[in-house]
This record gives structure tokens, C-alpha cells and sequence, in this order.
């Protein structure tokens, strides 16, 4: 969209639309400077979560990064997803789902790779299944997920014995020693595995978003879909390979909720896809398809977990679903006043 | 050109009423099929009360989907109903609350009540404009808008009531309005109201341009716009419609509980969407009505009493509410493809 228009006002390109390009394009860095300042200079002492008050505290920013690792792990693919038109609802649901799998097979003696793996697989299932839905029932990708939606949430509750809220220690079974560690216990910089993976699930991504021809169909089959079709993409199988990243990633963001918090909780991932959609909108991807990066994505992430964890300190706890909604009205709209000024210049 | 074609089809799309009555008869009869199949499988379902039972303890669900059905046929959602119960119901109390109470939570503005219940319908309105100001003005989709405003909704609620609930200090007449009892039956004031309501939205969505419009603006917004209808203000006319809706269904449930919590109506945004899906109105606008509607409740309602009484665990209603919805959406584009093939 922006290249073309670009190349033909290129002669005409004052200083001012070079630096407008250059907002355009590094905004989500000096935002995250901004919160990160504002967080630091605020006075944080109230609630004695930050230990002296300080947020740029070591221990501070391991912990932040270390709670942020689901939806860092989630933001990469759901932008993928955005990019080529299509959305995920279900994610959340897919994470509980996943969750609670992960910690029925640790707590039942299967070893950590072999769950891991198993977990993976499940995800990937429930996001193709996803994909049928939407490719091939033809159903509308709001309404097929939130089908889904409820029914993986469903089969996350009934997979957790009546009376007991989530899968944890007790009753002659325990938890094994590495559940936990992967979530929590430092590896490398003091950052757990959860976190680690994270990172390198979204390297993957942006090389895929750069270098494959996954990121430039996806692209295609988002900016404009017949053309896309007509130009002999298969767009049907991008979509379902498309959901099914995305049922791997939530299943990923599962395994690290579910090590971080030692439990698996079948309603561990409620709101995450409100998350996902902040995440990507602040990233400033378009929601009609066919723009977005996935690095963006990933800082957008960063800024949203330490806002919420930040804003704990200053504000009671219950302010976090009126600052959420606030800042995906706020996101949706200067994503609307950003894309009106490309359209226009 | 293609605009006349667009506008042919449109304007054929609207006359082409038998599909529609089609459809409700299909709701409807799978509504009494399933009351007759749950008569067989449970004992005692067969009885006039539960029937009854049925459409009373969802009157909420079912008001709220008036609204979410007008919006639907228009082409848009409306995820933002249930955020709006909880917003109107905690605005009534914290207004009607006396003021100097013992604790934060317990002294609100101490307004007369008809005057705190319009100053939470107010609140009610504002976020309905919110709505549409996005939509219609700024063009974004509606789904992103509502789930917003869902949240913007319940946050306001949440810190209002501290994150828990407001229900001291409040006048005596303040639970009159919800537990009211009408023509000496059980029959309860809010379960009138949604009759009405449901006669009102017939006649509106039959009888009146209004409704007519918003089909045509549904099926095809271009030809819509070119035959000069003004889509922005139907559109938000509508939203403004839907939350007033809302606002009302909260401050009724306020009342009846006597208390502001800012959890109530959870979930109801999805029940709303789920029943206006079963009663066969279509995602992408311009069919659909609202007696489908309320047989996709009674279907709903159903299905989810009936599962309660074979003792399946609660747990069940969720995976029953996304089979029930995928199984409607499937019939229904299979009995349309094959009426007009």
C-alpha cells in the first residue's frame, strides 16, 4: 500500500514527510521509552511490589519479563493472522485448553519433553481445527472461533475433576520439580526458558514475516484477496497453516502460564484474545488485513505487560479492565487517524 | 456500471419474504422438537411452569437481544450489551445511594431514584454513542469497538464498586421496580417489559421504514448509500437503541438484587449474540428477525435446562452453546442454498 505512494512522492519528499515516515516506523520504540521513563519516575513505594520503589530494578525487569512470556509468545503469530484478514477469538480458551493438558501429563509422570511436545500438537489441533472451520465450512472467522471459543473452554472444565478449580499438587500426585522451573527459574541474563522461548518463537516469525514466502502471501491474501487468489496463491491453505501457528503459540503461552503459576487452570487464558488484539493494534497493524509486523507486535507486547504490572502499583488492581478497554479504543482510533493520513499523503 | 444490479438485488433480497418466514418456522419447530425430546428424557420438564420458567429467567438475555438482533441485521455487533447491564445497574445505585454512609462503598449522590435511574440510562446512552461515534465515524469494525466498549464499560463498573459490589444505604423503594409482581400472577414487572418489547421490535422490524431500512442498509450498504439512506445515522440510531436497551435491563436487575455488582451480566453479550445466531440471523447482515430470535432463546434455554436436569456437570453448557451455534449456522445455509437453487 504505502511503498507505490511513497516512490511517487519521493521526489517531492520534504524533511517534515521523512520524519513523519520515520515516526511512522519507529513510534512503538519511543512509546515504550515513555512508559518505561514514566513508570521509573513514578512514585511506586505504595504497594512495596517494586523493591525500592525502583521499576528499573534487575529483579523488577526479570519479573515483568518473565510474567509477560504468554502473550509475548502469542503476539507474533496473531499478527501474522491479522495480517492476512483473518482473527483468532478462541486463543484464550486454546491456552486454558492447553494448560490444563500440559498439567494433567506432568502431573501424571509423562517427562518434560514429551509433554511439551504432546501440548504442541494439541495446540496445533485446535488451531487447524480453527482452520476447517473457517476454510473449509466457510463460516466468518469471528463467529467460527467464538464457537470454539466456548467449546475448548468447555472441554478444558470437564477436563478438571468436579470440585477442584485446576490441576494442581495433592491428592498423592505432585507436581515434578522442572514444571515449575521452566517458567520461573533463571537460564541465561536470570530470564527463565518460558521467556527464552518466547524470544525465539518470534525470531522465527520475523524471518518468516521477511524472508518466506509464508509472510508475503499472508500479506497478499490480507491487502486484497481475489487478487491474491488470482494470482495463483492457494489462499485457503495459508489461512489454515496461518490458524494453526496460532493454535501452536497459544498452546505455547499456556505452557508458560500454567509453569508460571505451578497449576493448570482451565480459565488461565480468559481475555488473552482482548490482549492479542491490544497488542497488535498498538503494533499498528492494520485490522482490515494486509499490514503489520510482527517485531512491532512484540514491543506492543512488551509496553501492555508493563503498563499492567507497572500501573498495580499505582492504582488498585481493579482499574486494569477500564485502563484495558480505554487503551484498545485509543489504539483502534489513532491506528484509524494513522492509516487515514497514508491514504491521504 | 454494477450499482443497478446491486440495487436490484438488494431491493429483491428485501420482497423475498418467504425465505425469512422459512427460517422462523425451522427455528420454531426445532424449538418444540427439543421441548419434546427433553419432556421424554427428563422427568418432569413436560409441565406448563417450566415452559413458562423458561422464557422468564431469560427475559434479560432475550431483551438484550432485540438489540443485538436490529444491530445484526444491519451488519454490525454489539458485544458491549452485558458490560452496559453491569455500568446502568452499579450508575443506579451509586446515584440513589444516601450520601455520608459509614464507608466509600456506602454513600453514593443520594439522588431520588427516577432520578439516578436516568442519570444510569444516561451512562447507558453514552457508551451506545461511544459505539457508534467508532463505527460510523471513525470506521473501524464493530467487533474490535465493542469488545472496547465491553471493557470500558465494566472497568467504569468495576471501579465504582471498588471492584466488588454497592448495596447499602439504598432508599426503601429502590427494589420495587425488578420484584413487582403484575395481574396477580407470578409474573414479574421486567417479564412484561420484554413482551412488550418483543411486540414493539415485530411491529418496528415489519411494519415500519425504519426497520425495512435497516434489511436494505444489512444487504447492501452500497446501494443502500446510493438510493440516498442516510446508513450513519440508521446505524447509530441503532446502537444508541441497543444500549438503551441495556441500560434498562441493568437498572431492572439492579433493582431486583438491590445491589450494583459490577461482575452482573457477564457473558450476557455472548448468550445475546448466541440466540440471535440460533434464531437464524446471519453475520453478514440483512436477514433475520426478531420472533427467530426468541425461538433461539427458547432453544437455548432448552437445551442448557435440560442438560442441568440429566446431571451433566455445568461444565457441559459451554461445549452444548458451540455445537448448538454451529449446527444452526449449518442448517441454516443449507436450507437457504437449497430453497434457492
Amino acid at each position: 500500500m504505502m511503498s507505490p505512494s511513497s516512490t511517487l512522492a519521493h521526489s517531492a519528499a520534504t524533511r517534515a514527510e521523512q520524519i513523519a515516515q520515520f515516526l511512522r516506523n519507529y513510534y512503538i520504540y519511543f512509546v515504550l521509552a515513555a512508559v518505561v521513563v514514566v513508570l521509573s519516575l513514578a512514585n511506586l513505594d505504595r504497594f512495596d511490589l517494586f523493591e525500592r520503589g525502583n521499576f528499573l530494578y534487575e529483579r523488577n525487569i526479570i519479573n515483568i519479563l518473565r510474567v509477560s512470556a504468554p502473550l509475548l509468545t502469542l503476539a507474533g503469530a496473531f499478527t501474522l493472522l491479522m495480517v492476512s484478514g483473518y482473527i483468532d477469538l478462541s486463543v484464550g480458551s486454546t491456552m486454558g485448553l492447553s494448560a490444563v493438558v500440559y498439567a494433567l501429563l506432568a502431573i501424571n509422570g509423562v517427562p518434560f519433553l514429551a509433554a511439551f511436545g504432546i501440548t504442541m500438537v494439541v495446540g496445533a489441533g485446535l488451531g487447524a481445527f480453527n482452520g476447517l472451520l473457517v476454510v473449509r465450512f466457510k463460516i466468518t472467522p469471528v463467529i467460527a472461533t467464538l464457537i470454539t471459543l466456548s467449546f475448548y473452554k468447555g472441554l478444558a472444565l470437564l477436563l478438571v475433576q468436579d470440585g477442584v478449580s485446576a490441576i494442581k499438587s495433592g491428592g498423592g500426585l505432585k507436581m515434578p520439580e522442572w514444571f515449575n522451573s521452566y517458567g520461573r527459574e533463571g537460564v541465561l541474563l536470570g530470564l527463565p526458558m518460558s521467556f527464552w522461548i518466547a524470544v525465539a518463537v518470534t525470531v522465527v516469525l520475523v524471518i518468516a514475516q521477511n524472508r518466506s514466502l509464508l509472510g508475503k502471501y499472508a500479506a497478499a491474501t490480507g491487502g486484497n484477496p481475489t487478487a491474491a487468489k488470482l494470482s495463483g496463491i492457494n489462499t485457503g491453505k495459508i489461512v489454515f497453516l496461518l490458524y494453526g501457528i496460532v493454535g501452536v503459540s497459544a498452546a505455547l503461552a499456556g505452557i508458560a502460564r500454567s509453569s508460571f503459576m505451578s497449576l493448570g487452570d482451565p480459565l488461565s487464558g480468559d481475555g488473552m484474545e482482548l490482549n492479542a488484539i491490544l497488542v497488535v493494534l498498538i503494533g499498528g497493524t492494520a485490522f482490515s488485513g494486509g499490514e503489520g509486523r510482527v517485531l512491532r507486535s512484540f514491543i506492543g507486547a512488551l509496553i501492555i505487560m508493563a503498563l499492567t504490572i507497572g500501573m498495580l502499583t499505582i492504582v488498585p488492581a481493579y482499574f486494569q479492565t477500564l485502563v484495558i478497554g480505554a487503551a484498545l479504543l485509543t489504539a483502534a482510533a489513532s491506528n484509524h487517524l494513522i492509516s487515514r493520513k497514508e491514504s491521504a499523503s | 456500471m454494477s450499482t443497478p444490479t446491486q440495487a436490484n438485488r438488494a431491493l429483491s433480497r428485501s420482497h423475498r419474504m418467504s425465505d425469512q418466514t422459512c427460517i422462523n418456522l425451522l427455528v420454531a419447530s426445532v424449538a418444540v422438537l427439543l421441548f419434546l425430546v427433553a419432556s421424554l428424557l427428563v422427568p418432569n420438564f413436560f409441565q406448563w411452569l417450566n415452559l413458562l420458567n423458561l422464557i422468564t429467567n431469560n427475559w434479560a438475555v432475550i431483551s438484550l437481544g432485540v438489540g443485538v438482533t436490529f444491530l445484526l441485521v444491519s451488519g454490525n455487533f454489539d458485544l458491549s450489551v452485558g458490560g452496559i447491564v453491569a455500568l446502568s445497574g452499579v450508575l443506579a445505585v451509586w446515584f440513589a445511594q444516601s450520601t455520608g454512609g459509614a464507608n466509600e462503598l456506602a454513600s453514593g449522590f443520594g439522588l431520588p431514584y427516577w432520578l439516578a435511574m436516568l442519570c444510569a440510562l444516561a451512562g447507558a446512552l453514552t457508551i451506545g454513542g461511544l459505539n457508534a461515534l467508532f463505527v460510523v465515524r471513525f470506521r473501524i469494525p464493530s467487533i474490535i469497538v465493542t469488545l472496547g466498549t465491553m471493557m470500558l464499560a465494566r472497568g467504569i463498573a468495576q471501579v465504582v464498586t471498588q471492584g466488588s459490589q454497592r448495596n447499602t444505604n439504598l432508599p426503601a423503594d429502590f427494589g420495587l421496580l425488578g420484584n413487582m409482581t403484575l395481574f396477580g400472577t407470578s409474573v414479574k414487572l421486567p417479564v412484561v417489559l420484554m413482551a412488550i418489547l418483543l411486540v414493539i421490535a415485530v411491529f418496528i422490524e415489519r411494519k415500519m421504514v425504519f426497520g425495512r431500512l435497516t434489511y436494505w442498509i444489512g444487504a447492501n450498504p452500497v446501494a443502500a448509500r446510493l438510493s440516498g439512506i442516510d446508513k450513519d445515522r440508521h446505524v447509530t440510531y441503532l446502537y444508541l437503541f441497543s444500549a438503551c436497551v441495556a441500560g434498562i435491563v441493568g437498572i431492572l436487575l439492579s433493582s431486583e438484587f438491590k445491589s450494583g455488582y459490577s461482575n452482573r451480566g457477564m457473558l450476557m453479550e455472548f448468550d445475546a449474540l448466541v440466540i440471535a445466531l440460533l434464531g437464524g440471523v446471519a453475520i453478514a447482515g440483512g436477514f433475520g428477525s426478531v420472533v427467530g430470535m426468541f425461538f433461539g432463546a427458547l432453544i437455548l434455554a432448552v437445551v442448557t435446562s435440560a442438560a442441568t436436569g440429566l446431571i451433566l456437570s455445568p461444565d457441559w453448557q459451554f461445549i452444548l452453546k458451540a455445537i448448538a451455534v454451529f449446527l444452526a449456522i449449518m442448517t441454516q445455509t443449507w436450507a437457504l442454498a437449497r430453497r434457492n437453487r
